[in-house]
């Protein structure tokens, strides 16, 4: 185990492995992820589909557990923990954002960003004030009332990220928060997480569309479920690495 | 997460579709109707079957005079018999002094025939002992009772009962106090006026509404010690001495003892001829009991059943509504939604979806039983319990018949529903 100070990064990964069992067969599907977020930075993982994106992704966001390696989350580890600490976890230090959106239709824009706070126990008032002062982070101070179908999908995708931002969380977890939106719109919300990383915030986004590469302070490509290649943006730094097959 | 925030959360998706919601609870609706309307309609019954038999009195043995059969006897040819049966002043000094008999009221039909102009009206001359009155839980509501002083001077009064006053009298005649009737060659003074509103109906001699009372005393001196009557065509005579004591017993405890004690006497100095009966209020109370037991534990299986059928079908709707909902379920999960809060969630929505029901079906059994009680004038009594009970039970088919949705929803995999679109 290298030593590593708990507090300088947001999350790092060490060796991680996981191995779905399909009947008699073992799929080795992440073979060995070595990964270190710092705090604000803004990661792209990038990877054509079967490079083992999704369950990076799954097992980044807590969603999953891996076989093998260690996950550190804000210092700490969390490959032992059961689900109710996982999903308090989830909870708390994740800011999820998905493709689709995923609103409650029925709730109002304030309810749908207040909904990570119900599940942290906040009170009502306190969710209140937070929700709006979110919603004027994404510029939504003004659609409060509105319901998720009235919105346009940019919209759609503002409330998302105001909800994934509520609890403070130690890192955001957008996977492809674009897919679903055209190209001007897309650029939009780049825009906006890229104003969120000025402010401070970490972001890790899971993607296969290259052309964002520019907002990212670094971009890792998946290889047959391992890092491939890794480029620091601001230097242009490319960094290859081995593929083991 | 509150539980505050849980329950509006549920209380808000039900909201969402409320005619679902409304016809999801229709099997827990009915149910809950039938039962809230069969037991206010077993309990009206058994309430009023109860009272008559209460009526009577439960601390009462009654002992009856009663035709035997003819023995076989040929009496085709017969132009003159007699026959005499029942009750005697020797069974009646016997029992007075039994164990545990507090006192004996006698009571005897003078088988007078009482006639309005050229009609033979259902009505009864019957002289009784003072405590008749009471004993035959009837009430004064005109008038005075009889008075020592009648029994003492044979004196020709009587006290009649409501429906003598309705048949005998005009509509227009408030005060019958001081009114005479005349039964064949006898006249007598009207001193009171009783009603009895439990329908007693005594063994024997019948209903206290329906009898012209007089004292004991005066029905022997004017009749002799035994009422006789007289059929049509052959001559056939009928003596009877006293038609039906009134027991009233110092202790219901043994009643039973006290009534079989009398049942041996009787068997043993009638011997075989069976010219008496016997009837116990308090035996009659237990079987009818028993009865209503057994009518109740019938219909709770019928609205047990239906309450299972809707159960099922909220069980039912609930899963659908599962799967339906499986990317919200799992939206949730990510977002920090613990296995325990999308249980709790579906488990409230379904409980809320049942006592809905049970609350509808609550005011739905009771219009039933209104109207049932309207129109088809059967007693209905009402009861908070039933109403405390139908709830429980809704609540508990929600607990019931909830669990295993809501236990479903809490499997749902975030993984493999969120990026399913």
């Amino acid at each position: 185990m290298p030593d590593i100070p708990v507090a300088k990064y947001a999350l790092s990964m060490e060796n991680l492995l996981k191995t779905y069992h399909a009947g008699e067969f073992d799929v080795p599907v992440l073979k060995g992820i070595n990964l270190h977020v710092n705090r604000g930075e803004f990661l792209g993982i990038m990877g054509s589909s079967g490079s083992g994106k999704s369950t990076l992704l799954n097992i980044l966001g807590l969603l999953d557990k891996p076989t093998g390696g260690t996950y550190l989350l804000d210092g700490q580890r969390v490959e032992t923990m059961d689900d109710a600490m996982l999903t308090e976890l989830r909870n708390i230090k994740i800011g999820f954002i998905f493709q689709a959106f995923n609103l409650f239709p029925h709730l109002t824009v304030e309810e749908n960003i207040e909904v990570p706070m119900v599940y942290a126990g906040v009170a009502k008032k306190i969710r209140k004030k937070i929700a709006r002062e979110n919603a004027e982070r994404v510029k939504l101070a003004h659609r409060l009332d509105h319901r998720p179908t009235q919105l346009s999908g940019g919209e759609m995708q503002r409330v998302a990220i105001a909800r994934s931002l509520v609890n403070k969380p130690t890192f955001l977890l957008a996977d492809e928060p674009t897919g679903n939106l055209d190209e001007k719109t897309g650029d939009e919300i780049m825009e906006l997480f890229h104003e969120l990383h000025r402010q401070g915030v970490t972001i890790v986004m899971v993607t296969h569309n290259p052309t964002y590469e520019q907002h990212y302070d670094r971009v890792i490509y998946l290889r047959n479920g391992q890092v491939g290649k890794e480029i620091d943006v601001k230097n242009g730094k490319i960094t290859e690495f081995e593929v083991k097959q | 997460m509150k539980f505050s925030d849980q329950i509006s959360l549920s209380f808000h998706n039900l909201m969402l579709h409320k005619i679902r919601s409304v016809l999801t609870s229709l099997g827990i609706i009915f149910g809950v109707g039938s039962v809230i309307s069969m037991l206010s309609i077993s309990q009206g019954a058994k309430e009023q079957a109860l009272a008559s038999i209460e009526a009577m009195g439960i601390d009462k043995i009654i002992v009856s005079s009663r035709k035997p059969p003819m023995e076989g006897k040929d009496t085709s040819n017969a132009s003159a018999t007699t026959q005499t049966y029942g009750l005697t002043l020797a069974d009646l000094q016997h029992i007075r002094q039994m164990e545990n008999v507090k006192r004996v009221t006698v009571a005897r039909n003078t088988r007078q025939k009482i006639m309005k102009g050229i009609t033979l009206l259902e009505l009864t001359l019957i002289g009784v002992d003072p405590a008749f009155l009471k004993d035959s839980n009837s009430n004064l509501i005109q008038g005075r009772w009889l008075a020592p002083g009648d029994y003492l001077m044979k004196a020709p009064n009587c006290v009649v009962g409501r429906n003598v006053k309705r048949k005998l009298f005009n509509l227009g005649e408030q005060n019958i106090i001081g009114s005479r009737i005349t039964v064949e060659n006898h006249v007598y003074n009207v001193v009171g006026v009783i009603e009895n509103n439990h329908g007693t109906n005594i063994l024997g001699i019948g209903k206290p509404d329906d009898m012209i009372i007089i004292p004991m005393t005066t029905s022997q001196a004017k009749y002799g010690n035994r009422s006789s009557t007289v059929s049509t065509g052959t001559l056939q005579v009928e003596e009877v001495e006293y038609d039906t004591f009134i027991v009233t017993v110092e202790d219901t405890f043994y009643i039973d003892y006290t009534s079989k004690r009398i049942a041996a006497y009787l068997d043993k100095t009638h011997g075989a001829r069976r010219d008496w009966e016997k009837l116990v209020p308090y035996d009659l109370l237990l079987q009818k009991e028993k009865t209503q037991n057994i009518f109740t534990i019938v219909m709770a299986s019928i609205a047990g059943i239906s309450l299972l059928v809707g159960g099922i079908g909220i069980m039912n709707i609930m899963l659908a509504n599962v799967y339906e909902r499986r990317k919200e379920i799992g939206t949730r999960r990510a977002l920090g939604a613990k296995k325990n809060d999308i249980i709790i969630q579906f488990l409230l929505e379904t409980i809320f979806l049942t006592f809905l029901g049970g609350a509808i079906g609550v005011g739905m059994g009771i219009g039933i039983a209104e109207v049932v009680a309207r129109y088809a004038g059967m007693p209905v009594a009402f009861s908070v319990w039933f109403i405390l009970l139908a709830l429980v039970i809704s609540a508990a088919i929600g607990i019931l018949f909830g669990t295993y949705p809501a236990w479903k929803a809490a499997q749902q995999n975030p993984i493999d529903v969120l990026r399913a679109e």
